[in-house]
């Protein structure tokens, strides 16, 4: 399985408490290969966020084996950036320095960074916002600048934890549209967490669904690519290949809130 | 518009101006005598004499300059172990009893033991001061700093930043409003362990004015070097600390959401 960036296996995790531990997740074994989009959906509290953190780096696995190109995970590194859902750009830098966040850390030249931060300005749509801050902006813009911030510091895999849940929904489509047609573009690896049974299909080359928890994967469901590019919603809700899969996830999900 | 302006700015000066009028009405009109009260014109004269002189000023100076070094130290060693606390869930816990009970024993009561250490010296008094001002900047660094959303940390930890680099990029500009407010507390506290431990220290500082001023029943020395302590303080926080509050908490505060 040389060709896989992330394989985890045996994956378990109990979170210690002052009433001891707490299960968060079931045993986990899945496998991502280079440039793939893998989606996890799952009812909240299943474990999806712990599985994230512990590919991250963040927090050690209580048991199993988290491998990234083959090597043990041993801690967060530049080769796995992480978006998370809110709270993750910092308040007191602007929109330039924020996104020039990982190029700075790395020591890259003020030419270097200012090229990329530009590139990424222009491809999120942030044009004119670059020495704006945070509170400043709206929060589907806040989004995109975390982003940006993760594609500038050019990480091989992007883990992403329900980045656009707490985005308004018109704005949410077209930061989707734009996520796939950057990722096809770039050939990252991504594997990203969300509840929305749409957006994972929307997204996904591989869906993955876990059960209530402590989650387990549950269903594993390839969606095909037609072309090159990301998709969009126009042609994805008028392709009914796709709505069979969404309806088949869909049923998936439910049975997990419907099962106690 | 002026004239309203200005009658704000001098509103706060009433109250002065009608405690002097009740102290004078006191002082004159029951006939307090001399070895208890001074009257205010006494009062001036005597502020007049140790001004011109350059006593006040001298005393003044040391006080001031105590207090600076004693809040630039409290700031240097103070905010590095509320980071240290702050950032480690199970010091925090630990500390947060000690620190409580330190907060009760105030700095005065530490001075006993300080003499014994180092006699009656600068020393003795920085202890104090240092003591008073550094528990509330270590407090509100540490509430600073647990204040912070952890995402900001674990986002810059896979940017690959170093432990160093998370300090200066994120606990330092995050938890600043609050370490302001720990200073401008501390300032505020520390300013009367001063007074009191020059007091009994007796190397210099409006403390000792004061006190030395006893010996001889020198009323009205004792009153102009109180006066001068409150308005010290009110220079003090009014144009150095609130200025800094201010402006973080006017800049960062917004910021932080
Ligand atoms: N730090 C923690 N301490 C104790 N329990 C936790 C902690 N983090 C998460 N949990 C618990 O683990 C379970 C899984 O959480 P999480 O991975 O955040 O779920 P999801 O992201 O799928 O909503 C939840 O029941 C949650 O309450
Ligand atoms: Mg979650």
């Amino acid at each position: 399985m040389a060709s896989d960036k992330i394989s985890v296996s045996g994956f378990r995790h109990f979170f210690p408490t002052e009433d001891g531990p707490v299960q968060a997740t079931g045993t986990i074994d899945l496998a991502i290969r280079e440039g793939e989009f893998v989606t996890l959906v799952g009812p909240s509290g299943c474990g999806k966020t712990t599985l994230l953190k512990a590919i991250a780096g963040f927090i050690a696995p209580s048991e199993g084996t988290i491998l990234c190109d083959g090597k043990p995970v041993k801690g967060p590194g530049r080769e796995r950036g992480v978006v998370f859902q809110e709270l993750a750009i910092l308040p007191w830098r602007t929109v330039r320095r924020n996104i020039a966040h990982g190029l700075e850390i790395a020591g890259a030249s003020k030419a270097v960074r200012e090229s990329t931060v530009a590139r990424l300005v222009d491809l999120m749509g942030l044009a004119g916002f670059e020495d704006r801050y945070p509170h400043e902006l709206s929060g589907g813009m806040r989004q995109r600048v975390a982003v940006a911030r993760t594609w500038a510091a050019d990480p091989e895999i992007i883990l992403m934890d329900e980045p656009f849940a707490a985005v308004d929904a018109m704005t949410r489509l077209t930061l989707q549209e734009e996520l796939g047609r950057l990722c096809a573009t770039t050939g990252k690896t991504v594997f990203f967490i969300t509840h929305s049974v749409d957006e994972a299909v929307f997204l996904a080359d591989r869906v993955l669904v876990m059960t209530k928890r402590p989650g387990t994967i549950k269903a594993v469901l390839e969606v095909p690519r037609h072309g090159s590019g990301g998709r969009d919603w126009d042609s994805f809700t008028a392709d009914p290949e796709m709505r069979n899969i969404s309806e088949q996830v869909m049923h998936l999900v439910h049975a997990e809130r419907g099962a106690r | 518009m002026m004239a309203a302006r200005a009658f704000r700015e001098l509103r706060i000066l009433i109250p002065f101006a009608a405690a002097i009028a009740l102290w004078w009405g006191i002082k004159d009109g029951i006939g307090v005598s001399n070895t208890l009260l001074a009257s205010p014109a006494q009062v001036w004269t005597a502020f007049v004499y140790l001004a011109t002189h350059g006593v006040l000023a001298e005393y003044a100076a040391t006080s001031l300059q105590m207090i600076g070094v004693a809040a630039a130290i409290s700031f240097a060693l103070g905010v590095p172990l509320g980071f240290a606390v702050g950032t480690n869930r199970y010091a925090a816990r630990a500390l947060e009893g000690t620190l409580r009970f330190l907060q009760g024993i105030s700095g005065i009561a530490w001075l006993p033991l300080a003499i014994l250490w180092c006699g009656f010296t600068h020393t003795t008094t920085l202890i104090v001061v240092i003591y008073t001002l550094i528990v509330p900047i270590v407090f509100n660094t540490m509430t600073g700093v647990r204040a912070i959303p952890e995402n900001y940390v674990l986002a810059l930890r896979s940017l690959g930043a170093s432990r160093l680099r998370i300090v200066v990029d994120v606990y330092f500009p995050g938890a600043l409003p609050s370490i302001v407010v720990g200073l401008r507390l501390g300032m505020g506290y520390g300013w009367r362990a001063l007074i009191a431990a020059e007091m009994l220290v007796r190397q210099g500082g409006l403390g000792d004015l004061i006190f030395g001023a006893r010996t001889f029943n020198q009323i009205d020395r004792i009153m102009v070097g109180m006066i001068a302590i409150g308005i010290l303080y009110i220079v003090v926080d009014r144009l150095l600390v609130q200025p800094i509050e201010s402006m973080t908490l006017a800049r960062w505060g917004v910021l932080r959401r």
